[in-house]
């Protein structure tokens, strides 16, 4: 017998996109074979959506194409934003894709989806079909739009910024199992993303876009040796003790008062020159604890102490004193500038309100130091808010929290609004920036494996409650909570085992939180909150069953 | 970030109808040099001129009026932002149950039963206006009131007071500016509509919807349509100068 080679579904040969006289993607040769998962990587505009647009056969107006692109069989592509129509209950619109596919009855489609949500681990009670995808969790629905494209059989699915926006926890996990499904089922995947989202973890290849060269992807580079840091030393600097922060809801009908508790009782210490990670996914209320540390706004419950002083007991001149020393990072750093003034204007306002030490005559030199610690130059002074561009805007936030020469600082996903190599490149100043200058860092961030690189410890939290804490390196390699070994996972690109989304906070199961997701959940899980236990010195875990593999 | 800025296309428009707004107005003011300089009688005028008098009484009650409606509105979202939780729910739930309402029934309707006259009038059309403006300002309010600046501004140790002069007034300006704006209109439209009913304002004092009211009444359609038609100009310029101011 002679096996003829089947021609891979995908092909394109020095493909070419052009608008005018602006080659936007530069001669992309691919190939795909039937089962094979590919993920594209580039930065923002670097033209993934571009491409996969040509491939789809839906190119742009205004776009001309050269080379040649052949794909066989039905393709189907999930755009940007995972877009369905956002009032129609699913049913309907499942209903008219699948059948218009396929060529299937209203029954008979429902069936196919039905079975692709099955595939893609979606339990029968989590079904909402007859609610529009406008009222769905997110993870749902760009689950239900996966397991639409699984109902359809593609030969080729393309899938742009799958999940995007999703917590990379819940993102790896639907990415891998669309892509098991691809594998099994002899579907070629093509998955488009930034380097950030995580799209190369299931992919089998990895191609990057860059200046719009389609080139295989450098391998990663091996994470850097842990290096103990010896930061942590001596007595904390900021301690929390109880901290609580909630949220009155109104009172119900009998007049009992109702709250909304985003962060329960927590101790967390900073010590001096220490970098503690604050790690969780969205909703665990990080970003709530690490400000009710910088009382912005002052915790609903608990003692935040500077140096042994309590904040709630502080009176203006001794606020301004703290804050002069513990100073904070904004996750949006546009934001958080006054639009209607300059940005020198403002730093100044900054530094007279906490420098009063520092005369008038001297303060535009101090806030040329600053905007030049952060790696600006000092003409940025003079310009509007509004005038920066997001890597300008992060590097005056961090300015000015240098401005009145701090000894903490709390960062609150710092730089989120950056791509990926100016995020990186942003935090190796702000680490150089500790390391000269012994700062202590509180770093809230849902990246767990970056966030721990960096750190001396990290505290895991989930739905406001930490639920494993230990040294970074414990943390890395030997990590005893699900969820902790569910971020890391991620973060290396792995599926985690994990299943579903974090329930919200306004609905939080009975026992453990994690209980409903978590693959070691036995029926005592239900039964009481598990308590923070030392299972090893200076490793705590809050799970019933951390013991069990 | 000023009114003509080139960016922005609702810049432009809101430049336009500045620009459509003043003519209207020139044009209005010196409307008793064209009738000859004779003593001013409306319905014996060339009806474009009768209706460029006509628009001193609109244009200059819609300016009286909206001007009340507006300061009454803005000090409603004002005072609700600054009582208190509780004050502010029941303050902007009143307003926004006021809104559902046709107010500007109440304009003709309290005209006829108290009997006219320019100053119960604007204080019904103030009234009449003053919810509209009182909810776009207090949902701007709110929404300034959240942004991450402030918290920026709070963890540089700034205080409360300092916060409100340097940053708070400046952002509220001109968010709370647009939102007054909005009675502009507002008022014009139930002016014009009470004086169509002949519930408006009081004889000596001409108005466009007096005259539109008058002409249909008469059916001549030669008077009706100058004065119509410069309405129509009038609430168009003013809605979209609000409508700018907002961006």
């Amino acid at each position: 017998m002679i096996s003829r080679p089947v021609p891979p579904p995908v092909e394109t040969n020095a493909l070419t996109l052009l608008s005018g006289d602006r080659v936007l993607i530069d001669r992309a040769t691919l190939a795909v074979g039937a089962g094979e998962v590919l993920a594209v990587t580039g930065g923002a505009g670097a033209g993934k959506s571009l491409l996969l647009r040509a491939l789809a056969g839906l190119p742009l107006p205004g776009i001309d194409q050269t080379g040649s692109a052949r794909v066989d069989g039905r393709r189907l592509l999930i755009a940007q934003g995972g877009m369905l129509a956002p009032r129609r209950p699913l049913t309907m619109q499942a209903a008219e894709i699948v059948g218009h596919h396929l060529g299937l009855d209203t029954s008979a489609s429902l069936r196919r989806m039905a079975d692709a949500l099955d595939r893609l681990g979606v339990p029968a009670a989590a079904r909402r079909f007859d609610l529009p995808p406008d009222r769905l969790p997110d993870g749902l629905r760009w689950t239900a739009l996966f397991a639409l494209a699984l109902a359809v059989g593609p030969a080729v699915l393309l899938a742009d910024a799958p999940g995007a926006g999703l917590d990379p926890t819940v993102r790896l996990r639907l990415l891998h199992r669309l892509a098991d499904w691809a594998r099994g089922n002899a579907v070629a995947l093509i998955l488009a993303g930034r380097p950030e989202d995580g799209v190369a973890g299931p992919a089998s290849r990895v191609l990057a876009l860059r200046r719009g060269r389609l080139l295989p992807a450098p391998p990663p580079l091996p994470s850097p040796v842990l290096v103990p840091r010896t930061g942590g030393t001596g007595a904390p600097l900021l301690s929390g003790r109880g901290v609580s922060v909630s949220f009155a809801l109104g009172r119900t009908a009998k007049g009992a008062e109702r709250r909304l508790t985003a962060v329960h009782e927590t101790d967390i210490d900073l010590a001096e020159g220490e970098t503690v990670a604050l790690l969780g996914e969205t909703g665990s209320g990080k970003a709530m604890l690490a400000r009710a540390l910088a009382h912005l706004p002052a915790p609903s419950g608990g003692r935040v102490s500077w140096m042994g002083r309590d904040l709630a007991a502080a009176d203006a001149t001794g606020m301004r004193r703290v804050r002069r020393d513990l100073q904070i990072l904004f996750p949006d750093p546009a934001a958080s500038l006054d639009p209607v003034q300059t940005v020198g204007a403002q730093l100044a306002g900054i530094l007279e309100s906490l420098r009063p030490d520092i005369p008038a005559d001297r303060r535009a030199r101090r806030i040329a130091d600053a905007l030049e610690e952060a790696g600006l130059r000092a003409e940025i002074a003079p310009r509007w808010p509004a005038t920066l561009s997001a890597v300008e805007a992060a590097r005056v936030g961090l300015a000015r929290a240098l401005l009145p020469e701090p000894r903490a600082l709390v960062c609150d996903e710092p730089a989120a609004t950056l791509s990926a190599g100016e995020r990186a490149m942003f935090r190796d100043d702000l680490l150089g920036l500790r390391d000269r200058r012994r700062l202590a860092l509180l770093l809230a961030t849902e990246q767990a494996g970056e966030g721990l690189r960096h750190a001396d410890r990290g505290l895991v939290l989930l739905m406001g409650r930490v639920v494993e804490s230990a040294g970074a390196g414990a943390l890395l390699h030997g990590a005893r909570h699900p969820l902790t070994r569910a971020m890391l996972a991620a973060a290396r690109g792995e599926a985690p085992q994990l299943d579903g989304e974090a329930p919200s906070a306004l609905a939080a199961p009975d026992g453990c939180p994690l209980r409903p997701r978590c693959p070691n959940a036995r029926s005592f899980c239900s039964q009481a909150v598990p308590a923070l236990e030392e299972i090893a010195p200076g490793h705590h875990v809050a799970c019933h069953y951390w013991d069990t593999p | 970030m000023t009114l003509g800025d080139p960016d922005s296309r609702n810049g432009g428009r809101a430049a336009a109808a500045m620009a459509v707004l003043a003519g209207l107005a020139l044009a209005c003011t010196v409307a008793p040099l064209m009738a000859d300089g004779s003593v001013i009688r409306r319905h014996d005028a060339d009806p474009v001129v009768a209706a460029l008098l006509d628009g001193r009484g609109s244009l200059s009650f819609a300016l009286l009026a909206g001007l009340l409606g507006a300061a009454l509105g803005l000090g409603w979202a004002i005072a609700a932002s600054a009582l208190g939780q509780r004050a502010e729910r029941r303050m902007m739930d009143a307003a926004n149950r006021l809104l559902a309402l046709p107010l500007i029934l109440l304009v003709p309707l309290a005209a006829g039963l108290a009997g006219g006259g320019v100053g119960l009038l604007a204080a019904t059309v103030a009234a009449a206006t003053a919810p509209a403006v009182a909810a776009l300002a207090h949902a701007e309010l709110r929404a300034l009131m959240r942004r991450e600046f402030l918290t920026a501004a709070r963890a540089a140790g700034l205080s409360e007071g300092t916060i409100l002069r340097r940053h708070l007034i400046p952002n509220a300006r001109r968010p709370l500016l647009a939102a007054g704006a909005l009675a502009l209109p507002r008022a014009l439209a139930a002016e014009s509509f009470a004086s169509l009913l002949g519930l408006g304002l009081p004889a000596p004092v001409g108005s466009w919807g007096g005259s539109v009211g008058l002409a249909a009444r008469l059916g001549d359609g030669l008077a009706l349509a100058p004065p119509a038609l410069l309405l129509a100009v009038a609430l168009w310029g003013l809605c979209a100068f609000a409508e700018g101011l907002r961006r």
